[in-house]
């Protein structure tokens, strides 16, 4: 499974990819929208989009709508800090998955594993 | 802590501070819980970096169990990352603290620099906000009587204002200037509103006009000033101040 991984957050971002490394997910890191979409414009294609919602520049629902016209079949899915119960119906109704931070690991493999038919015995961490 | 005046106390050079306490109505209390939700969606992430790494120590240990060596420059990298999200942590929360200990005396003297500098952490949390840098009088400190809480909120709306029309990278220079003996004037260069006549709203005209604080911009520099007096005194201190008017260009006209 590849995953684009886009947050503004850099050490979230990054100690979130080592633990999806851990568990056989390769995820490519971005910091911003702009660089994300730079990535996909040049070819890069990934199965599944996590992105944060709120960042500067591009957030993340712009971001998912614009990486959808380039990529129909990436699957998304919200990482947010905020919660708000806007943000919550927005994030609902833009992807198919919407998480809360600080995550939950299992929660989120889970996610992945069912959005990419992966089988779920894949998330040990040593396996 | 500060304990909060009480009463019919005269606070500011003979504000009753009964009027005083009439000021912190319903765009007060906007603008309090709009800074806490930054400061809150701050401290989300901050929990949230800790998690990931306790995360990732506990899958270490793990793997470890199961035969696979630990890493120890991992380690040490993931208890270094936790230890500097600590100090972020007591860092925004001492922002927090500053800022709602902001109300305790609804006016006082304060040192306008300082004022900056809360304003420049706080806007700081914001996901659109530039860099502010503050420029203060070679050995003068900006000391004014007046309202902490409304001079900040005023001051805060000023920098989104700018910031949200020109995003993250850009810059604000903030610098306070002693007008006269009664005014001391905060400028706020490469301020860049989408419109400049959104800036001040009829909120921050009222928040401004409770105070005494006047506000002008100057379109062409880029320019916003803020008037602050150096002391209340003889303010009429009513929620429905007269309204300031419009002074968009008053500043190229000044000597």
């Amino acid at each position: 499974m590849k995953v684009l991984l886009v947050d503004d957050e850099q050490k979230f971002a990054l100690m979130l990819a080592k633990r999806l490394a851990l568990r056989g997910i390769e995820a490519e890191v971005f910091f911003s929208g702009e660089k994300a979409l730079d990535t996909v414009e040049q070819g890069h294609r990934f199965d599944v989009a996590i992105l944060d919602v709120k960042m500067p520049g591009i957030g993340g629902i712009e971001l998912k709508r614009r990486l959808g016209l380039l990529d129909e079949r990436m699957k998304f899915v919200f990482l947010t800090g905020h919660g708000s119960k806007t943000d919550y119906t927005t994030g609902a109704l833009e992807a198919e998955n919407y998480l809360p931070k600080p995550l939950q690991i299992e929660e989120l493999i889970e996610t992945l594993n069912r959005l990419t038919d992966r089988p779920p015995g894949a998330s040990d961490p040593d396996g | 802590m500060d304990v909060p005046a009480t009463g019919n106390d005269v606070k500011g050079g003979g504000v009753p501070m009964d009027n005083v306490k009439e000021w912190f109505g319903y765009d007060s209390l906007a603008f309090f819980g709009k800074v806490n939700a930054s400061i809150s969606h701050e401290l989300k992430n901050v929990m949230a970096i800790i998690s990931e790494t306790t995360g990732l120590l506990g899958d270490l240990s793990e793997m470890a169990r199961g035969g696979t060596p630990l890493d120890p420059d991992m380690l040490t990298s993931s208890t270094e990352s936790i230890i500097e999200e600590i100090q972020r942590g007591f860092t925004i929360i001492r922002q927090m603290n500053r800022f709602s200990h902001s109300v305790d005396t609804p006016v006082v003297s304060v040192d306008l620099m300082e004022i900056l500098d809360l304003v420049r952490n706080l806007s700081g949390y914001l996901s659109f906000a530039g860099k502010i840098s503050l420029h203060a009088i070679d050995g003068v400190t900006p000391m004014a009587t007046t309202c902490p809480f409304i001079l900040q909120a005023v001051i805060y709306q000023a920098v989104v204002c700018s910031f949200q029309n020109t995003g993250p990278g850009t810059k604000l220079e903030l610098s306070i200037l002693s007008q006269n003996n009664s005014t001391w004037r905060i400028l706020f260069d490469g301020f860049c509103p989408k419109e400049f006549d959104v800036f001040p709203d009829d909120r921050i005209k009222r928040m401004a006009a409770s105070i005494g604080v006047s506000i002008h911009s100057d379109r062409e520099a880029n320019r916003l000033e803020i008037g602050v007096p150096v002391s209340m005194e003889g303010l009429a201190a009513q929620p429905g101040a007269p309204e300031m008017p419009a002074e968009e260009d008053s500043l190229r006209n000044r000597p």
